[in-house]
């Protein structure tokens, strides 16, 4: 066989310092059937199907999905985001970052085998490339045989696929940040701002590279989470292994002899494991931090201990515990702080959401001067009161200032009427008589409440200052 | 290692030779964009220092990659003196076969 003499990988452990400094061989990842593929098949084909489709959709006739970043605005369907309200983004992140912990705890790479968009996005790659190109062993034809117009026209086949495929990628992308519309508008009358003609190209060429070419190199040299993933492990998490008790020691034999007979292990030697691995490694030689999890060397080796008639299972998803005959659990302290502070953190999310006021005031003292005597001998001090409203309907405001007594207020102070997500400014004169003032330095309150909707109201302190007090 | 004063980076693969200055700065000047624009408006910026007048996303955009220059910088200067220094007893214009 000559697709044998492929598999460069190493067999033994002195190998790994020369394999981790040796030039990338590419890798060229065979096709695979079976139930994990199938798993694999779906998730992307719904992963990326909600990727393109989901900034079309529409809610209360907006975009439904906008991180509208011209406007400084999220749209997350009835919901709407402020820069005031990083809060909500900052938690959002935490929890993502914690279910990735917590699923890791659990099941292993999940994430990276089924979710990663740089897993999804390969795979898409791959299958343009083998529409094209065809199987393993005629890509690696291509690329080891003579250049031709025939390999020139396969090749320039492809990347025209690619191209525009990653285009179409970088367009939609775009479209999460600017309405995608008014984008799609643009770009068919070719009027498309520098900016986002900019970003569209900047997107497509970081996933032409990471899914055409970079590939498995990413998830080796540049993602964080494969170099510390297995601080989250532990004997109890789920990984993909090969049982070398059964297996070895391995050899090729004739179909229909068991392992006994040749006084061979189950495993035949075959390599499809490897073949099939999309980062290129030995799923033989014991768990490696390159294995993202994708179970393609399950369905392959299977497929294979099926036409052997031996029993699956010779690679399968295990733990550590399990595979020494132990008993396995679910669940463990580890799993448990996890799934505590997930609760935790959703709940209070949905709460801070759930109870959000739409409403935020800004106090700016008048920077001009510290306070004014009116004609009349009252304190007065000079405020510009920013408004907004964050709700999704318009608002009528009533205003209040209370912490000093007998407060006046010059200015707008009832029926103040602000449309939804507009911005209001408000110029206040607060005036007092002086034997009012406690000190110099005195802190007074502005409130503020909808007439509309009597929940909505904020409260905002700011400080009074008059004269030095005998 | 045989060779103590070898070049650590001598014989990492390229790719993994610049992904470790360009992707860590990506990576923390997209944290920095999104935390920086949260605060500020480019807009309210522009108009602040007198400069020219900027799209929010012509500012996001320069904020970006005056971010990840600056942090791509300071990755490749970890990276450079990371290396080993010269040996104690080295002297000028004796042959040590490292540059």
């Amino acid at each position: 066989m000559s697709e044998t003499k492929e598999n460069k990988t190493p067999t033994q452990s002195d190998d790994i310092d020369q394999v981790l400094y040796k030039k990338r061989e590419k890798i060229y990842p065979r096709e695979v059937h079976g139930t994990f593929a199938m798993l694999r098949n779906t998730a992307m084909v719904t992963l990326l199907g909600l990727y393109y489709v989901l900034p079309w959709l529409t809610w209360e006739g907006r975009q439904a999905l906008l991180f509208d970043l011209p406007a400084r605005k999220f749209y997350i369907f009835g919901l709407t985001f402020w820069p005031q309200d990083f809060f909500f983004l900052a938690v959002a992140l935490i929890i993502a970052a914690l279910s990735l912990f917590f699923f890791t705890a659990l099941a292993g790479r999940l994430w990276c085998g089924y979710a990663c968009p740089q897993t999804v996005w390969t795979e898409i790659f791959l299958l343009m490339e083998r529409w094209v190109e065809g199987g393993r062993r005629q890509r690696i034809k291509l690329d080891k045989g003579p250049k031709s117009l025939h390999t020139l026209r396969i090749k320039a086949t492809k990347q025209i696929l690619w191209i525009a495929f990653s285009l179409w990628t970088g367009f939609t992308f775009v479209g999460y940040f600017t309405p995608i519309h008014d984008l799609w508008h643009h770009l068919i009358t070719w009027s498309l701002g520098p900016w986002e003609t900019f970003w569209i190209f900047f997107y497509s060429f970081a996933t032409y590279g990471n899914a055409g070419f970079m590939r498995e190199q990413v998830c080796i040299y540049m993602c964080p989470y494969a170099r510390f993933q297995s601080a989250m492990f532990d004997r109890d998490t789920l990984i993909i292994s090969y049982d070398p008790k059964r297996g070895e020691p391995r050899g090729s034999r004739k179909r229909g002899k068991t392992g006994k007979e040749v006084g061979l292990g189950d495993c035949i030697d075959c390599k499809l494991c490897v073949q099939v691995c999309p980062t290129g490694i030995d799923i033989r030689d014991g768990l490696q931090y390159q294995c993202i999890g994708c179970a393609a060397c399950i369905d392959v080796c299977d497929d294979v201990m099926d036409k052997m008639g031996y029993p699956k299972g010779l690679i399968k998803y295990t733990t550590e515990n399990a595979m020494e005959g132990k008993k396995a659990h679910l669940l463990r302290p580890r799993v448990i702080i996890y799934s505590l502070l997930l609760a935790i953190l959703v709940g209070g999310f949905i709460y801070g959401v759930a109870t959000r006021v739409p409403l935020e005031v800004d106090v700016i003292r008048d920077r001009n001067s510290l306070y004014n005597e009116t004609d009349a001998g009252l304190v007065e001090n000079v405020y510009n009161l920013k408004l907004i409203n964050m709700d999704e309907h318009p608002q009528r405001y009533r205003l209040s200032v209370s912490g000093i007594d007998n407060l006046r207020v010059v200015g707008p102070t009832d029926d103040i009427d602000v449309q939804s997500g507009a911005v209001v400014d408000l110029p206040l004169r607060v005036q007092v008589d002086p034997i009012e003032l406690k000190s110099t330095s005195n802190e007074i309150v502005f409130h503020v409440e909808s007439k509309t909707n009597p929940a909505i109201r904020y409260d905002a302190k700011a400080r009074f200052l008059g004269p030095v007090v005998r | 290692m045989s060779q103590p004063m070898k070049n650590p980076d001598a014989d990492l693969p390229v790719v993994q030779r610049l992904a470790s200055i360009f992707w860590p700065s990506f990576l923390t000047a997209a944290g920095f964009t999104v935390i920086f624009f949260t605060l500020f408006d480019p807009v309210q910026l522009s108009l602040i220092s007198g400069g020219p007048a900027i799209t929010r996303l012509g500012g996001y955009t320069i904020g970006f990659f005056s971010f990840w220059a600056l942090t791509a910088l300071s990755c490749a200067l970890t990276c450079y003196f990371r290396r080993p220094c010269k040996p104690s007893g080295y002297k000028p214009g004796h042959q040590s076969g490292n540059t």
